[in-house]
């Protein structure tokens, strides 16, 4: 169980939590900081403490990573928004939970690679809860609309979206209330880069699984290779068999669901003693 | 110090920028990105007014000065400069 499922858990998985859904959670604010944009939500206020401890590096560069080992060591004390790699199967779960349930645009892909979703073919973010209604306050945060969808409606664009290779996360809109479930790749995702390249822990945590090939069924194909968003799965040449660093793993289980053969299965991170407390 | 490339974009030219878009999705670094400069209630920004959306360049220190953006730019508004070894 990771520090989150401590905290909010209640001896479960913190997202599985019927209490982390409660509309009473919704955008907890930090008292005494200053208002930023679309109403000081707490998505915008990380972002705003992410972005400076950033640009340090362009000044400072020993600073800054004193200040992001500072960061990693307040995980859990409500300054950053929160964020898990989740396999399809628990994103699921978490669709069956929430209401209601709605296709936006992402607006990570918005900011670094302009892409523009304007219809429910090609919105690839998932707004979560109570939020949701709102979404007319702010069109620009939720540009070209929204399209909500029933449970069977939204498995359905989850598995769509990971087939195509998008991995699922979950995120928070304060504490641990659960907003939104993201599908993202490298380099668009801005968790995903906050985690890669500068080394923030909190906005993008490893999920509770991790993948494992099993050896006797791997032919070598060599499909799952271009699904690891990464860098955790190679291609050994020698074994002709695909090979994953455990370590690397974030068991986002896109390796598993693209695998032809089933020759990749997800298993619990803490079945894994070395892996136990590596989130 | 400052050791990574400096992007200076000129933002008198660089109007437009969620409309043109070109050098936002031609970087193999993805290292610019673009915003609205005001976001207003109930309005959706209009990407075809000046001035309404800026580009930046946060990544820069992820940028490999292949200069692909500068070829690619429609209004040569972006220069690129190589900070000199000590």
């Amino acid at each position: 169980m990771c520090y989150v499922c401590d905290a909010y858990g209640d001896g479960g998985l913190w997202y599985l939590n019927p209490k982390n859904y409660a509309r009473q959670m919704y955008k907890v604010k930090k008292p005494g900081e200053k208002a930023a944009d679309f109403g000081a939500d707490p998505e915008s206020q990380s972002g705003r403490r992410l972005g400076e401890i950033k640009n340090m590096r362009f000044t400072d560069r020993e600073k800054f990573q004193e200040l992001v080992k500072d960061a990693n060591s307040k995980k859990g004390t409500g300054l950053f928004q929160i964020g898990q790699a989740l396999p399809l199967q628990d994103a699921i779960k978490v669709v069956e939970m929430s209401y209601p349930v709605a296709a936006m645009m992402c607006i990570c892909r918005k900011g670094v690679r302009a892409i523009e979703e304007t219809n429910k073919d090609e919105y690839s973010c998932t707004g979560l809860g109570v939020g949701m209604f709102k979404w007319e306050r702010w069109p620009e945060r939720y540009r070209g609309g929204v399209h909500f969808m029933s449970v069977d409606e939204a498995t359905e664009w989850l598995i769509k979206w990971n087939k195509k290779g998008l991995m699922h996360s979950i995120m928070t809109f304060g504490g641990a209330y659960v907003g939104g479930i993201c599908n993202c790749d490298y380099p668009d995702c801005g968790s995903i880069r906050n985690r890669l390249d500068y080394g923030f822990e909190e906005g993008f945590l490893k999920s509770h699984y991790v993948a494992k090939v099993s050896y006797d069924k791997c032919n070598g194909c060599g499909v799952c290779v271009q699904r690891c968003q990464f860098g955790a799965l190679k291609f050994e040449v020698t074994m002709d068999k695909a090979n994953i660093d455990m370590f690397r793993c974030f068991g986002c289980g896109l390796c598993q669901t693209g695998c032809p053969r089933g020759a990749i299965d997800l298993i619990e991170r803490m079945s894994v003693p070395a892996l136990r407390e590596v989130w | 110090m400052d050791i990574y490339p400096q992007i200076a974009i000129d933002r008198s030219k660089c109007t437009t920028p969620f409309d043109c878009k070109k050098c936002l999705q031609i970087c193999p670094q993805a290292v610019f990105a673009v915003h609205a400069v005001k976001v207003e209630r109930f309005v959706e920004t209009d990407k075809k007014v000046p001035g309404n959306y800026v580009l930046a360049a946060p990544h820069r220190d992820k940028c490999t000065v292949c200069n692909d953006c500068i070829r690619v730019c429609p209004v040569d508004a972006l220069q690129i400069t190589v900070p000199s070894p000590v």
